[in-house]
C-alpha cells in the first residue's frame, strides 16, 4: 500500500513539473533559511556552555538607583569580590576582571618589538579555577600567584614569541610595568564570553586588595557552593552591601546573573568588557522570521495542492469508487507531501552548505557545518520535516480526500466556495507578511541612514585616535603633540582620556558640596585642543586653558549644555562659576550637547576637565581630508621617531562610531536578505496559483474571447482578482509593520518617525510584484486561442 | 456573405501533421441557412471555427462580407467578430459565475454600449426567448433547454449578421431541441444568416442547404425544400 502510494506520488511529482518545481524550490528555500538560522541560533545559545562549573557560576551585576537613571552595569566595585569571599557563605570563590586601563588597548614591548593588544585583562587568580582554564604550558594552580605574572593564549604566544618558549620571558606593559610569562592557555572558543588574549595577575596591581565600594569597573564572577540557592545568595549579598556601605554611599544594589544568560541577556547592560555580546532580541526576531518564511513556503504547498484539486478529483473519485477509504487517501496525500518535503530538506541541506560562507560573512560569524552533523541537528531536521509535512499536508489531504465520487465523476463539476475562500485567505496572509517585511526593511534602512547622517554635535570624520597609554612623562607627550602640530596635514591635536563613543568616567555633578543628590556626569580628562579636535560647538567661554602647571591643583572644566541646564545657568552665566564633580571645578567653557554615546542613549551631562585623576590614553589628531595614506605615514614616522618603544596604534573616530551600530547593521542586512527571500517565495506561490487559476478559468476565458473580449481585458480581469487580495493584505500587513517597527524604534533615543510614504511605497512594491507575477500567467491565458478551450469535452 | 476558396487547415502535434480541412470551397449568401454534416473528425467544427474567425486557416482564402479574413491578426479578428457574429454551442458555454442577465449582457459590454441601452436590449431578447423570468438565476439553476435559450439570446443580442451554431441541440431532449431549432429558423426568417454544424438529420431539414463533409473535403451538397417553422 505504502509502496503503491509512493509510486503514485513520485509519478505525480514528475508529471507536474511546474507545480513540483515551485513547491520544492519554495520549501527548500524556506528550509535553508531555517537551517542557517538554526546554526546561528544554536551557536548563540551555546555560549559559555563549555565551562564545567557553568551551572554554579554567576556574574555580579550592579543596579544603579534613581540618580543614575536605573541602569544595570556589568561591572562592580573592587571590594565586591574581596568581601564576598569572606562574608557571603554561599560563595565558594570569586574573581575580578579589569580590561586594561578601563577598556583601552595595552602597549606591549616584547624582545624590543612594539605591539598593541586590545584584549588585555587584569584578573584575580581565582578566575582560573572558576572557569577551569587549562594551561598547555605552566601550572594553573600557581601561574598567577605571584605579583607581576601573566599568562597568554596560544594565539597570543604565537604572535608575540613565535616559536620560542614564552615561559619566563618578559613583557613590558605601557612602558612601565614588567610582567613575567608563567603560562600559556588554550584559546577561548568562539562561543565563550571570556575573550582575553592576555591575562595578567591582579596581585601587585593597584586594585589587588583595594576594598573600595566606588569605582564600579570590575567584571566579577562568583562560584556558588554546591546546592545553594541563588535567592539565598542574593539575600546574603544584599546583607553584605548593607553591612559595608553606609546608606549615603549606597547608590546601587547588586544582582546575580547566571553564566548561561551572560551572552544573550546583557545587550542593554553598561560597561561589558567582552567583545562578544549577543542579543536575545536578535535571536528571537530571527527565529520569528525563519518561522514566517517556512510558513509562507508551507502555505504555497497547501495553496497549489488544493488549487489543483479539480485535476486530482478524478483520481480520488475513481479510487473511491474502487473502494478506497478516506483514511487511505489521506495517507496517500501525506506520502506525497512527505516526499516533496524530504526532497526539499535534502536540497535545503545542500543549499545550506553552499550558502554558509556568505551567511557567515553577512552575520560576521564563523559557523561551521559540523553542527549539521551533530545528533541534535539531525533530530531537529527530522522534526522540521515532520512538522512541515504534517502542516503542509493537513489541509490538502483533508480537503481532497473528502470528495465524493458522485460529484467528482459527474460531468458538471462544481466546487464549494469554501475552498476558494481559504485559498484566498492564505494568499492574503502571505502578502500581509511580505508587506510587513518590506516596511520593516525600509524602516530599518531609514533609521540606519539617519544614524549615519545625524549631526552628532561634533565632527567624527578626519579624526584619528592614537594610543598613547604607554607613553610616559609629560615631556614626551608634549614633544609628540608639538611634532604632530608641525605636520601640514594636521589641523588640531588634543590628548584625552577617551573619545565620544567610548566609556570615560562616571561621576556626580553637584551645584555645591552640600547638595545631596546631584546628576550623573561623564568626565573626560583632556586639554585645550579638544574643542578644535572634535569641532565642538562652543556656546560660551573658551576651551580648557593651554598651560597648566603640574602643581596647579585647580581643576577647570568645560561642560555641555545638559550639565549647565541642570545647574540652572545660561551658558554665559556659567562661565567662572564653581561646581562640584567630586572636587570643586571652575567652569571655563560651555559646549553644545553632542552624542557621546550611541544614539540608543539620550544625551546626558558631560564634562571635559584638566584634572590629573585619570591618565590621557589617546592623542586625537584632526587632519585635512586628502591623501589619507600619506597622512597616516607621516604621523607614523613622526610617532616612531619620537617614541621608538611604542607600537603606533590608531583608529578613526568615524569608524569607531560606526562600530557601535554593527549589530543594527547586521540585523538590517539579515532582514533585507530574508525579506527578499520571503517575498520571492510568496511570489513563487502566487505564480503557481495564478497558473492554476488561469487553467481553471480556461473555458470562461474562451467564452469571453468568443464574445469579443480583448487580450487586455481578459488579463486585466484575471490580474484584478489577485490585486484585490493584495490590497486586503496591505491592510493587515500595515498595522503589523507599524506596531513592530514602532517597538523597534523605541530602542533608540534618536529615531526617525514612521512616515506614510514608506507604507505607500511598500504597498506599491507588494502590489507591483504581485501584478508582475500574475500578469505573466494572465496574459498567457488571455492569448490562448478559444477554440482550444472550448473544444467539446 | 461568405466566400471560401481552397481552404486548408492542418494541425501539428509532436509527431504527426493532420490535415483537418483539405481544399474546401464554399459560398454562403446573405439570409441563407446552411447545415454542415459529417462523421466525427471530418473537420466540421474546424470549418465552423474558421468561419467564426476563432481560428486562422493554414492556406486558402476566406472572405467575410468582402473582407479577406485569412491573414488577420487576432486583435483584428476580434474587432471584425464583435457585433457581426453570434455563437451557439452544444455545451451552451455559459459562464457559471454570471447570472442569465449578465451572461447575455457580456457581448454588449465588450461593444462598449451604455448601461441603459444594454439593459433594454438584454430584456428585449430575454423576453423574446421566453426566459426573462429567469434573468437573476445562475446557469446551474436552469434546465438544458433554458440554458440553450440563454445562449441563443446571448448570440443574437448584438443583432449579428451571422450566427454560427455548433450542434445546438446535441445536449437537449427532442422537445427542447425542436424549440431551439424553431428559434433559429425564426431568426433566419428575419434575415440572419445561419451556419450550423449538426449530426442530426432532423435538424438538417431546417436548413436550406446541407453540406456533407468527409475527411476535410466537401463530398456532397444538397438543397432542401424550405420547411418553415414547425409547431
Amino acid at each position: 500500500m505504502f509502496k503503491n502510494n509512493l509510486k503514485v506520488a513520485w509519478r505525480n511529482l514528475k508529471s507536474n513539473k511546474l507545480f513540483s518545481g515551485i513547491n520544492i524550490i519554495g520549501l527548500s528555500m524556506g528550509l535553508t533559511i531555517v537551517m542557517l538560522l538554526f546554526l546561528f541560533i544554536s551557536h548563540e545559545r551555546s555560549f559559555d556552555s563549555m565551562f564545567p562549573k557553568k551551572d554554579r557560576i554567576q556574574r555580579v551585576l550592579l543596579k544603579t538607583d534613581g540618580d543614575f537613571g536605573f541602569e544595570t552595569w556589568a561591572t562592580v566595585p573592587p571590594a565586591t569580590a574581596l568581601t564576598m569571599k569572606e562574608e557571603v557563605t554561599n560563595v565558594e570563590s570569586a574573581a575580578r576582571l579589569l580590561k586594561h586601563n578601563f577598556g583601552r588597548p595595552a602597549s606591549l614591548r616584547i624582545n624590543n618589538q612594539n605591539f598593541t593588544e586590545d584584549l588585555f585583562y587584569w584578573v584575580d587568580k581565582e578566575l582560573l579555577t572558576i572557569f577551569d582554564i587549562e594551561l598547555v604550558k605552566g601550572d594553573a594552580a600557581t601561574a598567577l600567584d605571584r605579583p607581576g605574572t601573566v599568562i597568554l593564549s596560544e594565539t597570543a604566544a604565537q604572535t608575540y614569541f613565535n616559536q620560542e618558549n614564552p615561559i619566563g620571558q618578559t613583557i613590558l606593559v605601557d612602558n612601565n610595568r614588567e610582567l613575567e610569562v608563567t603560562g600559556v592557555y588554550k584559546d577561548f572558543p568562539e562561543n565563550s564570553t571570556l575573550d582575553a588574549d592576555i591575562m595578567a595577575s591582579s596581585n601587585g596591581y593597584w586594585f589587588y586588595d583595594r576594598k573600595s565600594w566606588g569605582n564600579a569597573s570590575f567584571e566579577t564572577y562568583c562560584l556558588l557552593k554546591d546546592n545553594v540557592s541563588v535567592d539565598a545568595t542574593q539575600t546574603q549579598i544584599d546583607q553584605m552591601l548593607e553591612a559595608n556601605v553606609t546608606k549615603e554611599g549606597r547608590w546601587y544594589s547588586f544582582g546575580l546573573q547566571p553564566l548561561s544568560k551572560v551572552h544573550l541577556y546583557s545587550a542593554s547592560y553598561g560597561n561589558s568588557y567582552s567583545s562578544r555580546i549577543g542579543d536575545i532580541n536578535e535571536v528571537r526576531n530571527l527565529t520569528y522570521l525563519a518561522i514566517l518564511i517556512l510558513l509562507i513556503a508551507c502555505v504555497n504547498y497547501m495553496n497549489l495542492t488544493t488549487a489543483r484539486s479539480q485535476k486530482r478529483s478524478k483520481e480520488v473519485g475513481i479510487s473511491k469508487t474502487l473502494g478506497a477509504s478516506s483514511e487511505s487517501l489521506v495517507g496517500r496525500f501525506y506520502v506525497e507531501t512527505g516526499l516533496i518535503t524530504a526532497i526539499s530538506i535534502v536540497l535545503g541541506v545542500a543549499l545550506t552548505m553552499l550558502l554558509l560562507p556568505s551567511f557567515n560573512s553577512l552575520t560576521n560569524q564563523h559557523l561551521t557545518m559540523d553542527l549539521l552533523l551533530n545528533p541534535t541537528f539531525i533530530l531537529a531536521a527530522l522534526g522540521v520535516w515532520l512538522v512541515t509535512t504534517l502542516f503542509s499536508g493537513l489541509y490538502p489531504s483533508m480537503y481532497l480526500s473528502r470528495f465524493l465520487p458522485k460529484e467528482i465523476l459527474s460531468p458538471s463539476l462544481k466546487r464549494g466556495k469554501g475552498n476558494v475562500v481559504i485559498r484566498k485567505g492564505l494568499v492574503v496572509m502571505q502578502f500581509a507578511a511580505s508587506t510587513a517585511l518590506i516596511v520593516g526593511v525600509m524602516v530599518i534602512y531609514q533609521q540606519t541612514q539617519y544614524i549615519q547622517n545625524k549631526n552628532l554635535g561634533f565632527a567624527a570624520d578626519n579624526v584619528m585616535a592614537i594610543s598613547i597609554g604607554g607613553l610616559r612623562g609629560d615631556e614626551n607627550r608634549n614633544a609628540l603633540e608639538q611634532e604632530f602640530k608641525n605636520l601640514s596635514e594636521v589641523t588640531a591635536v588634543s590628548m584625552a582620556q577617551g573619545y565620544p563613543g567610548m566609556d570615560v568616567s562616571g561621576r556626580t555633578l553637584r551645584k555645591n558640596d552640600t547638595e545631596e543628590h546631584g546628576l550623573n556626569i561623564q568626565t573626560n580628562v583632556t586639554d585645550a585642543g579638544i574643542v578644535d579636535a572634535l569641532k565642538l560647538h562652543l556656546l560660551a567661554g573658551s576651551s580648557l586653558p593651554k598651560f597648566k602647571s603640574e602643581k596647579d591643583t585647580l581643576v577647570e572644566v568645560v561642560l555641555n549644555k545638559k550639565a549647565i541646564d541642570y545647574l540652572g545657568f545660561s551658558p554665559e552665566e556659567a562661565i567662572g562659576k564653581e561646581v562640584y564633580i567630586g572636587i570643586p571645578n571652575t567652569i571655563v567653557g560651555v559646549v553644545d550637547d553632542f552624542n557621546y554615546e550611541s544614539l540608543h542613549q539620550p544625551i546626558g551631562a558631560y564634562a571635559f576637565n584638566n584634572s590629573t585623576s585619570e591618565g590621557k590614553s589617546f592623542m586625537l589628531v584632526r587632519f585635512k581630508s586628502g591623501n589619507l595614506a600619506n597622512t597616516v605615514a607621516d604621523l607614523k614616522s613622526t610617532f616612531t621617531r619620537i617614541v621608538p618603544n611604542l607600537d603606533f596604534n590608531y583608529s578613526f573616530l568615524d569608524q569607531n562610531i560606526a562600530r557601535m551600530y554593527a549589530r543594527e547593521k547586521r540585523a538590517g542586512q539579515i532582514s533585507i536578505v530574508f525579506c527578499i527571500l520571503a517575498i520571492f517565495v510568496a511570489a513563487l506561490g502566487l505564480f503557481g496559483l495564478a497558473a492554476y487559476t488561469a487553467e481553471q478559468r480556461r473555458k470562461e476565458i474562451g467564452i469571453r474571447k468568443v464574445l469579443g473580449a480583448s487580450v487586455g481585458k481578459i488579463s486585466q480581469m484575471l490580474s484584478m482578482d489577485f490585486a484585490k487580495l493584495v490590497v486586503i493584505a496591505l491592510f493587515i500587513g500595515f498595522p503589523m509593520a507599524y506596531f513592530s517597527m514602532e517597538n523597534w524604534l523605541e530602542g533608540f533615543a534618536y529615531r526617525i518617525d514612521l512616515q506614510w510614504w514608506v507604507f505607500a511605497l511598500a504597498g506599491t512594491i507588494a502590489l507591483g510584484i504581485a501584478l508582475l507575477t500574475v500578469s505573466f500567467q494572465s496574459i498567457r491565458a488571455a492569448l490562448t486561442n478559444p477554440t482550444k478551450s472550448l473544444r467539446a469535452e | 456573405m461568405i466566400q471560401i476558396q481552397n481552404l486548408k487547415k492542418s494541425f501539428r502535434t509532436e509527431e504527426v501533421e493532420t490535415l483537418a480541412l483539405n481544399g474546401v470551397n464554399l459560398k454562403v449568401a446573405e439570409g441563407e441557412f446552411v447545415a454542415i454534416m459529417g462523421p466525427s473528425g471530418c473537420g466540421k467544427s474546424t470549418l465552423l471555427n474558421i468561419i467564426g474567425m476563432l481560428d486562422n486557416p493554414t492556406d486558402g482564402s476566406y472572405k467575410f462580407a468582402g473582407h479577406e479574413v485569412g491573414g488577420l491578426k487576432e486583435s483584428q479578428r476580434t474587432q471584425l467578430r464583435k457585433g457581426n457574429l453570434g455563437f451557439v454551442f452544444q455545451s451552451f458555454n455559459l459562464i457559471d459565475e454570471l447570472t442569465v442577465f449578465e451572461n447575455v449582457e457580456l457581448p454588449l459590454i465588450y461593444l462598449k454600449m451604455s448601461k441603459a441601452e444594454r439593459k433594454e436590449k438584454v430584456q428585449k431578447v430575454l423576453e423574446r426567448m421566453k426566459i426573462a423570468h429567469r434573468e437573476k438565476h445562475f446557469p446551474q439553476q436552469l434546465s438544458g433547454g433554458q440554458q440553450q435559450r440563454v445562449a441563443i439570446a446571448r448570440a443574437v443580442v448584438t443583432n449579428p449578421k451571422l450566427i454560427l451554431a455548433d450542434e445546438p441541440t446535441g445536449n437537449l431532449d427532442s422537445k427542447n431541441g425542436i424549440e431551439v431549432m424553431n428559434l433559429l429558423t425564426e431568426l433566419n426568417q428575419e434575415g440572419t444568416t445561419i451556419v450550423m454544424v449538426t449530426h442530426s438529420d432532423r435538424d438538417s431539414h431546417y436548413a436550406h442547404r446541407v453540406i456533407n463533409l468527409f475527411d476535410g473535403q466537401i463530398v456532397t451538397e444538397s438543397q432542401n425544400k424550405p420547411m418553415g417553422a414547425m409547431v
